[in-house]
């Protein structure tokens, strides 16, 4: 008598197993999944690694004011600022930032710098994969941080480049 | 004018206060812990009324009053914080943003705007206003400085502080009205001193400055007050520092602070000429010369190579000192040349008769002036200088004393200065016989005829001057000597005070420490004279000196001979290769003032405090080189710098984990400012050491540290042997647009001074 109740019980238990493998998975496949993303999926508030942002015309919104750098807790952000000329222009305003460093070895992704910015340009992406076997690989420059320039400013060059500029391009 | 006699009372949001008659509303309240929010006033300028944003009720008034414009009268009940002020206020805020860019993250002012503060705790956070706000491009209206029109609030502070303050009136109003814009009274373009005053005293960002302009905000430099690094009148500028891949960057030089003898006052060259710290021509490595060529050297092989070129050479050896370095670096220079080396070859380059001036003084136990006397004098006599020009802050002193008080300058010069304008009396006299002017006072016929002036100028001049109840008398490099000598004996029995006018930031140091080949520190009578420095340069040239060691001076500039560096093995200290470096054998790289702590004392004999702002890898300051040198050369450093009794728990300053007592010293000081950093390569040490054999240095250490300038005295001088050498000066007449070599390695001073004049003649050093 005592057999059959083991042998039942075992029975229900493994009958919500088998049934649960037919029902398609929950779990996160990262770093196994499929796309660019390899599995992993956000919240869109989700805070990762910054995002510069540009406008409308492509220029960066950063106008280096430094508040960010003010804001921020673990004090990881370093900025240079310089002028727009005529022949140079990289913000819209008088200033932009000529260096923008962030230091993700200090950076603890509060997200004060991004509430302190006037312009919106300081953003949090969803970039995650910033380990790294160098610590001096963490201090992430502007050009890492910036959105992606628009084609106007040559972000599909590529493509509308000749065949011989092409090759010498990859070369 | 406030009228310190008589008092008023009147009550202020029912408390019941009171103030000297006369006074101002809001100066009243202020005294009473009462903000009134104002822009347009500025204590010291005339009053406007413009901004609007000090109204306040007055019982009995039927409309708000200003209280800016406002004296107090007996009875006077004030509200200051009712609904009706209150509202009054958020309108007037609203009305000055209404045009009002929002580019405060851009703006310079962004973090120290006086309407950002005021809308902050005044203001109407949201506009009503729909409209476009109208725009215009920026203007450069001088090398230095910037006009952004939308930004201006038309306070009118910085036409009045240009044309007041400085007696320049470049900036004036245009239009009338809605369309009133400041603007430069000379078409477009200010043709002023470029002093940056206006900037300073902007209350928003309309006003910025083409050398700080865009490149950081104000919270994010280190800022540090230490003492001008240019002329001889010793004002405090704040020295604002970011990190850089060099160590540090100076970015801007302001007064903001406005805690120096200066007050209010910074002049071009305190505020905008200091981008020779970081001039590409800066060197920041030793070098030694090889074949003709230099060649990067370590500071250890340096310091040696130098150390025995100087053993070898013994008593050979001629020392040039600097009217730069700090006291306490020309203190150990002499100490080191005349203990160590056992050489009185040492001199530098003298702008001015100090050592004639402290014989005078103490001769006829006269008084020495500090600059912070000149304001509250009653009457000055200026004989000879130029204030204007060579000791900008003096000048400013003066203006505002006439200004303010009705002070009465009585000038003598050969020529028409522009202090001419404010001076009660003026006379002018042939040039280079000023000196005689005192002679002539006492009745001297011959005096009075070298100066070319008949007595009906001179009798009434002199009429006036004789009726002055207490004098000032400041005079400049062109009394010398024996002028010096009578000027003190003819004045002193009235009880006037001296001021003797010098070139350099630390010219007064220089002598006071004992720069040169016959006196000790505090004028004392050397036992055998050395050489002074064109006989120096003489014997160096003929091949009889062996070695010559050049301490941030520049002698080249003013001695044609270059075999006097050409043939002695030439070491020099400076921070760029000047034309004495050129010829040097080793080059030491050092820091200059703003780089390094010490003393440094004025032209009237004001100690301040230097304190370290910046630095630079590479560089040491001349205290270090000299000591490695002295160790180098088997010198007992404990012999140079006594410090050893001094870094134990009870000098307060010890930072060891085992002195715990000495540790809450340092935590009592430092919160205070007070801090004086000890290690055995502070000067603070040699500075007790100054105080203790220099006679006249013996000040307040506490104040001093605290940054008050404290007035040194000449009269405890023994004035037994002191020579007169008239013909070793050679006034450096730097004007408004030099500054010696530092002037010359500075793209913006070159800047300011291509627009406004010729550059001036050379005279470095």
């Amino acid at each position: 008598m005592q057999l059959i109740q083991n042998i039942a019980a075992i029975a229900k238990g493994m009958s919500i197993t088998f049934m649960e493998m037919f029902q398609p998975t929950t779990v996160e496949n990262y770093p196994d999944g499929k796309g660019p993303m390899k599995g992993a999926v956000f919240q869109e508030r989700f805070r990762g690694m910054h995002v510069l942002q540009r406008d409308e015309q492509g220029l960066e919104k950063c106008v280096a004011c430094f508040l960010c750098a003010a804001a921020c807790p673990s004090n990881c952000i370093y900025i240079e600022a310089a002028d727009n000329t005529a022949e140079v222009r990289i913000s819209s305003a008088e200033r932009y930032a000529k260096v923008y460093n962030i230091d993700y070895n200090r950076c603890i992704f509060c997200g004060y710098c991004v509430e302190a910015c006037p312009t919106d340009a300081i953003t949090h992406g969803h970039g995650f994969e910033l380990a790294s076997y160098n610590a001096t690989n963490l201090v992430y420059r502007k050009e890492q941080l910036l959105a992606i320039a628009p084609a106007h400013q040559g972000a599909n060059a590529m493509f509308n480049a000749s065949e011989p500029e092409k090759a010498k391009a990859q070369a | 004018m406030a009228d310190a006699t008589q008092n008023v009372t009147l009550t202020v949001n029912g408390k019941t206060i009171t103030a000297a008659k006369g006074t101002l509303l809001i100066e009243a309240c202020k005294q009473n812990g009462i903000e009134i929010p104002a822009f347009c006033y500025y204590p010291g300028l005339s009053l406007q009324g413009a901004c609007r944003m000090c109204l306040v009720e007055i019982e009995k008034m039927p409309k708000m009053q200003t209280a800016c414009t406002t004296p107090v009268a007996e009875g006077m009940v004030v509200q200051t914080e009712t609904e009706k002020v209150v509202q009054a206020r958020k309108s007037t805020l609203e009305i000055l943003l209404a045009n009002h860019p929002l580019d405060c993250p851009v703006c310079d002012a962004g973090g120290e705007c006086e309407l950002q503060d005021m809308t902050y705790k005044y203001g109407a956070g949201e506009s009503k206003f729909i409209d476009i706000k109208s725009h215009r491009d920026e203007q450069q209206w001088s090398p230095v400085i910037f006009y952004d029109r939308p930004r201006c609030i038309l306070c009118y502070r910085c036409v009045r502080v240009c044309g007041e303050g400085m007696d320049v009136w470049a900036l004036g109003i245009q239009n009338r009205g809605q369309g009133s814009v400041i603007a430069p009274n000379q078409g477009g373009k200010l043709d002023c001193e470029d002093c940056g005053e206006c900037i300073d005293i902007c209350p928003v960002g309309a006003l910025t400055s083409s050398t700080y302009r865009y490149k950081t905000r104000p919270w994010e430099m280190t800022h540090t007050g230490t003492v001008c690094a240019h002329c001889a009148d010793g004002c405090i500028t704040t020295v604002g520092v970011r990190r850089s891949d060099t160590g540090s960057e100076i970015v801007r030089c302001d007064n903001r602070d406005r805690s120096g003898l200066n007050d209010d006052f910074l002049c071009g060259k305190g505020r905008f000429a200091f981008d020779f710290a970081s001039s590409k021509e800066r060197v920041t490595t030793p070098l030694i010369k090889r074949d003709g060529k230099f060649v990067a050297a370590t500071w250890a092989e340096a310091v040696e190579l130098v150390a025995a070129r100087f053993k070898k050479a013994g008593a050979s050896l001629g020392v040039i000192g600097s009217n730069h370095t700090t006291n306490e670096e020309n203190y150990l220079l002499q100490k080191f040349a005349r203990t160590v080396l056992r050489t009185n070859h040492i001199d530098h380059h003298r702008t001015a008769d100090y050592p004639s001036f402290a014989r005078a003084i103490a001769s006829s136990k006269a008084q020495t002036a500090s600059l912070k006397d000149v304001a509250a004098a009653s009457a000055v006599l200026l004989i000879g200088g130029n204030p204007s020009e060579e000791h900008p802050f003096l000048a400013w002193q003066l203006r505002t004393a006439v200004r303010q008080h009705r002070q009465k300058i009585y000038v003598v010069n050969a020529a028409p200065i522009k202090l001419k304008k404010q001076a009660a009396h003026f006379l002018q006299v042939t040039s280079g016989k000023e000196g005689e002017f005192a002679a002539a006072f006492s009745g001297d016929a011959a005096a009075l005829a070298h100066l070319g002036v008949d007595t009906a100028r001179f009798d009434p001049f002199t009429a006036a001057l004789a009726s002055e109840s207490s004098l000032l008398v400041v005079f400049g490099s062109e009394l010398r000597g024996a002028g010096i000598d009578k000027l003190v004996a003819t004045f002193a029995p009235k009880g006037a005070k001296f001021l003797c006018l010098g070139d350099y930031a630390n010219s007064r140091g220089a002598a006071d420490m004992g720069l040169f080949p016959d006196l000790l520190p505090g004028y004392q009578k050397a036992e055998n004279s050395g050489l002074a420095l064109p006989q120096m340069l003489d014997a160096a040239a003929a091949g009889t000196f062996e070695a010559l060691w050049v301490v941030g001076a520049n002698p080249a500039a003013r001695h044609a001979d270059v075999n006097a560096f050409a043939k002695p093995f030439l070491v020099v200290q400076d921070m760029f290769l000047t034309e004495t470096a050129q010829h040097a054998d080793v080059f030491l790289p050092a820091s200059f003032a703003y780089e390094k702590a010490g003393t440094v004392t004025n032209t009237a004999g004001d100690l301040q405090r230097l304190k370290k702002a910046s630095d630079v890898h590479g560089v040491k300051p001349d205290f270090e080189i000299i000591l490695r040198i002295a160790e180098k050369m088997g010198a007992d450093i404990n012999a140079l710098v006594p410090f050893r009794g001094y870094t134990s728990a009870d000098a307060g300053q010890s930072r060891g984990p085992q002195s715990g007592e000495a540790d809450r010293n340092a935590v009592f000081t430092e919160a205070r400012g007070l801090e004086a950093k000890t290690s055995p390569l502070d000067p603070t040490i040699t500075l007790e050491e100054i105080a203790q054999t220099v006679p006249g240095y013996a000040v307040s250490r506490l104040k001093l540290l605290a940054g008050e300038a404290q007035p040194t005295t000449l009269v405890q001088i023994d004035p037994a042997g002191i020579a007169s050498h008239s013909e070793l000066i050679v006034p450096a007449r730097n004007g408004l647009y030099a500054s010696g070599t530092l002037g010359g390695y500075s793209e913006t001073l070159r800047a300011m001074g291509a627009t406004h004049r010729a550059a001036e003649p050379v005279g470095a050093d």
